[in-house]
């Protein structure tokens, strides 16, 4: 193959690896919204929160997957706590403050953060190997794998609970209609605070393999929550596995425009594609046209 | 509880004292409080005055979160740089401030605006990102990230010094401010607020959504470009991370801590804002000022514990948020480290501690202590008349399909309304009636076949269009306007007249002493009424009330029989959908039959109370059910 279109099918591969980080943070999203028609605008703190929680338990003397999980725990504890006291209060007022309440925690976040752990961008240890795969000329390293392994398998793993567990069964009819459920016998709170649980703890998550590829630093929240959004936004708020194609799509995209156009340039065709998206097909992609009713 | 101060001042007029007893305060201030710094921090709070109240026009008016706000004030402080530099004059390069964020905002207000909530947030964040990017990136243009300088150019022959700018700034503002108040508390205003509530509504109404909604962004964005001209002849340096996302969250927060929806609120903000960052750098007064808050936020918790109840969130949350802000306050080695996540505490108590912003807070307090003279109520003129004479039938439908998935909700209804005819349409739930209102009144676009309104087609789909034809409605599930008074709702969908006239539909519906009251504190029968005045005010050709007697009382009902007659000899044309038996026979000339999406019978009411499918359709064939469901409906 041309070195000229290899370089380019590298730009693609690679971004389109990390894309599968976006889809992660974007599929935490749609649990939430499924749930309780939120979202966490700060979600990209807790990506960054996550990670540095994985730093620091790694660095503590916890095995790789104890301070995984160890940051999954982190992540969820400030899942359930965004939605307790930034979330809950403004949905029962039926009004759109709980967009600005999780601006203002995500703010206080990455102040922790800066106070906590620096402004200095951190490296994240992993166990993988240090080569790179090659694939036809693409070369792929263990971390980029470990993304898209790592987000697939969470998302089949939830999608599965919610599928065949009774109590994801559970949250799925409080996403339906919480009153209704709530007169079967069903915790609408409490269904939608473990939504919100389940959401963190895959930021978090997204934020330890994202972690190694780029680096741990309090910068990498905006961006991070932006991006997020917009597969999610793109994709359809319910569209499943959408967000996928979704994800894999826009980090392309943001490769092969950093490399085409010069790194500043790096987001711009996302976001293009962003309002082109939403000014065409509001409720995503793949998602449900809804039907008003009055 | 306290006493109640009656006041012989109308409210408006006191805010006009206050208002300009502040201007003139400010425009003195400087003499007292002297020095280059405090010069430029007040220069700073006026030009976010001007910002925070565009912002307010998308943020409290329209109710969407607008996070672009801080990227239009950059282009428009960039568009002003850029026309000093090439040697514009200082009208000029402010004129270019407001042009350079007008047109952008104009161009993102048309896909933004169809959006709504984290939709309509994530559509201005990224435009606002991407605006970033490219004043970043055009370093040809905008000399990029090292930033660009200019020279503050001359005003008509005059050197401006820092406290003239400043003056100047302060008039800028008063002007915005003024301007504001009219635009918002004018009928576009009144629009702007109708169509956050029911945006369904407000087109069905012909009051237009996408044009007010475009208006409001437009207008926001002309105060942001007019904010950034200041800012750039203010500073003479430019850089572009000046604008991004922590100064729009800033500024986001200075709107709600202010209070939405409120010139006065925009103002409290942008004063906060403005001074916020210079009093983290003061420990003593930072001390002082936390501990008053962590003071003032406890209170409210102590007196429920002091009475026996248990403290709620709304009040339990602040008071930890300020205890927080109090631990670093005292403990941590340097303030200025925390800055964000002080902001953060602060602006967390404040939102979830007083939902409507300080200016929301002071203005109940008033309330409780002042009673202000009431604006005198108009005279109520006119009353229900007439259609202008149109040609043709009213309404004119012809084989009329729509389906949704595999449900044929309406399959093939052909129908005609004649001149001042009411025509009553009942049927079992879920027979396609509502459904059949929504292609009707452009909420719906059908699958086939035709409607024509007073002899002209409606583009299908529109409910506009179908307005322009003469169609009126009101809803089975209500659509008011929460945020405005009763008297206020009928005058925003008027097609003619003012107050007056307003006041003359509100007394043929029986609510003329209702007038002063919010939509939201209406009660439910009254809120149905309402809503025929509404639609009666758009003077239409065809009114169509889609089950106006659901969920009323007896004596409302009577009520609203008196009424519907009344329209009727006035030769309004009337679609009424009904599941009161007796309403219909006692109101309508002819009655159709709808069932299972299909027209099943179509007579006078006598007619159609023998029609054997009819009662089959409503009864069943079975002969016991028959008489039992009998006298349950009332129909045979």
């Amino acid at each position: 193959m041309d070195a000229k279109y290899l370089a380019l099918a590298q730009m693609a591969v690679g971004g389109g690896l990390m894309g599968m980080a976006y889809a992660l943070v974007a599929y935490g999203f749609q649990l939430t919204h499924a749930a309780g028609k939120a979202v966490n605008f700060g979600q990209g703190e807790l990506v960054m929160l996550g990670a540095f929680a994985g730093i620091s338990l790694s660095g503590i003397g916890l095995p790789y997957w104890l301070s995984v999980s160890g940051a999954m725990v982190v992540g969820a504890l400030l899942g359930w706590f965004v939605e307790r006291i930034a979330v809950r209060l403004a949905l029962q007022q039926r009004n759109e403050g709980w967009i600005l309440l999780t601006i203002i925690v995500g703010l206080f976040c990455v102040s922790l953060v800066e106070n906590i752990w620096g402004r200095e961008d951190r490296p994240f240890p992993t166990p993988w190997p240090a080569g790179a795969l090659d694939f036809f000329g693409i070369s792929v390293t263990w971390p980029e794998l470990a993304i898209a392994a790592g987000a697939l398998s969470i998302m089949t793993l939830v999608e599965l609970a919610k599928r065949y567990t009774m109590v994801g069964i559970a949250v799925q009819a409080v996403s339906a209609d919480p009153d209704a459920a709530e007169l079967c016998g069903i915790r609408s709170r409490s269904a939608i605070s473990l939504s919100w649980a389940v959401s963190g703890a895959a930021a978090a998550f997204a934020g330890t393999v994202i972690g190694p590829v780029t680096t741990v630093g309090p910068t990498m929240a905006a961006a991070l929550t932006l991006k997020a959004f917009s597969v999610a936004v793109v994709a359809g708020l319910d569209s499943g596995f959408g967000l996928v194609i979704a994800g894999v799509a826009l980090g392309a995209a943001e490769n092969l425009s950093g490399y085409l156009l010069g790194s500043g340039w790096r987001e711009a065709p996302g976001l293009i594609l962003l309002i082109l998206a939403l000014a065409l097909r509001p409720q995503g992609i793949f998602g449900k046209k809804i039907i008003r009713k009055v | 509880m306290s006493a109640v101060v009656d006041i012989r001042l109308r409210e408006k007029t006191a805010e006009r004292i206050v208002r300009i007893t502040l201007f003139i305060g400010l425009a003195l201030l400087p003499m007292l409080w002297q020095g280059q710094y405090a010069l430029g921090l007040l220069t700073l709070m006026a030009v976010y005055g001007v910002l925070l109240i565009g912002l307010d026009a998308t943020v409290g008016y329209l109710g969407q979160v607008n996070l672009a706000q801080a990227a239009l004030f950059g282009l428009g402080a960039y568009g002003t740089a850029l026309a000093v530099q090439s040697g514009a004059s200082f009208p000029m390069a402010l004129l270019a401030g407001i042009v350079a964020a007008l047109i952008p905002g104009a161009v993102l207000s048309l896909p933004a605006l169809r959006l709504e909530g984290p939709q309509f947030a994530l559509s201005t964040l990224s435009f606002a990102t991407l605006s970033v990017i490219i004043l970043n990136e055009s370093e040809s243009i905008t000399n990029g990230a090292m930033g660009i300088s200019i020279i503050r150019p001359r005003l008509f022959m005059v050197d401006l010094d820092a406290r003239g700018f400043y003056w100047l700034s302060l008039v800028i503002l008063f002007a915005a401010w003024w301007a504001s108040q009219m635009l918002l508390k004018s009928r576009i205003g009144l629009a702007i607020e109708a169509l956050r509530d029911s945006p369904t509504a407000t087109d069905s109404l012909g009051i237009g959504t996408l044009r007010h909604k475009v208006l409001a962004f437009a207008w926001g964005s002309a105060l942001a470009g007019l904010a950034g001209a200041l800012h750039a002849m203010n500073f003479g340096y430019l850089q572009p991370a000046a604008f991004g996302y922590d100064l729009m969250v800033m500024l986001l927060l200075g709107v709600v801590f202010g209070g939405r929806r409120s010139q006065w609120g925009a103002f409290v903000g942008a004063a906060v804002v403005a001074m916020l960052p210079n009093l983290l750098s003061n420990r003593t007064l930072f001390t002082g000022l936390v501990t008053i808050g962590s003071i003032l936020t406890l209170l409210p918790v102590i007196r429920r514990v002091m009475t026996r109840r248990v403290p709620i969130f709304r009040e339990v949350a602040p008071a930890v948020a300020m205890a927080v802000a109090l631990v670093l306050a005292f403990f941590a080695s340097n303030v200025e480290e925390w800055r964000k996540g002080i902001f953060a505490l602060f602006l967390f108590s404040a939102v979830v501690g007083l939902p409507n912003g300080l200016a929301g807070a002071v203005t109940a307090m008033l309330s409780r202590l002042i009673r202000f003279a009431p604006d005198p109520l108009p005279q109520a003129k006119g009353g229900i008349r007439s259609p202008e004479i149109f040609a043709g039938l009213p309404l004119h439908v012809s084989n009329l399909k729509k389906s949704f998935g595999g449900v044929r909700a309406v399959d093939g209804i052909t129908l005609d309304i004649g001149q001042g005819e009411t025509l009553g349409m009942i049927g079992p739930n879920g027979s396609g009636k509502t459904t059949f209102v929504n292609l009707v009144s452009g909420l719906y676009a059908p699958d086939s076949g035709s409607v024509e309104i007073a002899a002209t087609r409606p583009v299908p789909g529109s409910l506009m269009s179908a307005f322009s034809a003469g169609a009126a409605r009101t809803f089975q599930n209500l659509q008011p306007f929460s945020g405005l008074t009763a008297l206020e709702s009928i005058f925003v969908c008027q097609r003619d007249g003012g107050k007056s006239e307003a006041m003359g539909w509100l007394s043929a519906v029986g609510l003329e002493d209702k007038a002063r009251v919010l939509c939201s504190e209406l009660s439910y029968g009254n809120l149905r009424f309402l809503e025929i005045a509404r639609a009666l005010a758009t003077r239409p050709r065809l009114l169509m009330l889609d089950e106006p007697a659901a969920g009323m009382s007896r004596p409302d009902i009577l009520r609203l029989v008196d009424l519907v007659t009344s329209i009727n000899r006035a030769g309004v044309p009337v679609l009424l959908i009904e599941h009161h038996q007796d309403v219909v026979a006692e109101l309508c000339d002819r009655v159709a039959v709808m069932d299972d999406g299909r027209l099943i019978a179509l007579g006078t009411p006598d007619q159609i109370r023998r029609d054997p499918k009819v009662i089959e359709a409503y009864l069943g064939a079975d002969d016991t059910e028959t008489e039992a469901l009998c006298e349950t409906e009332g129909l045979c």
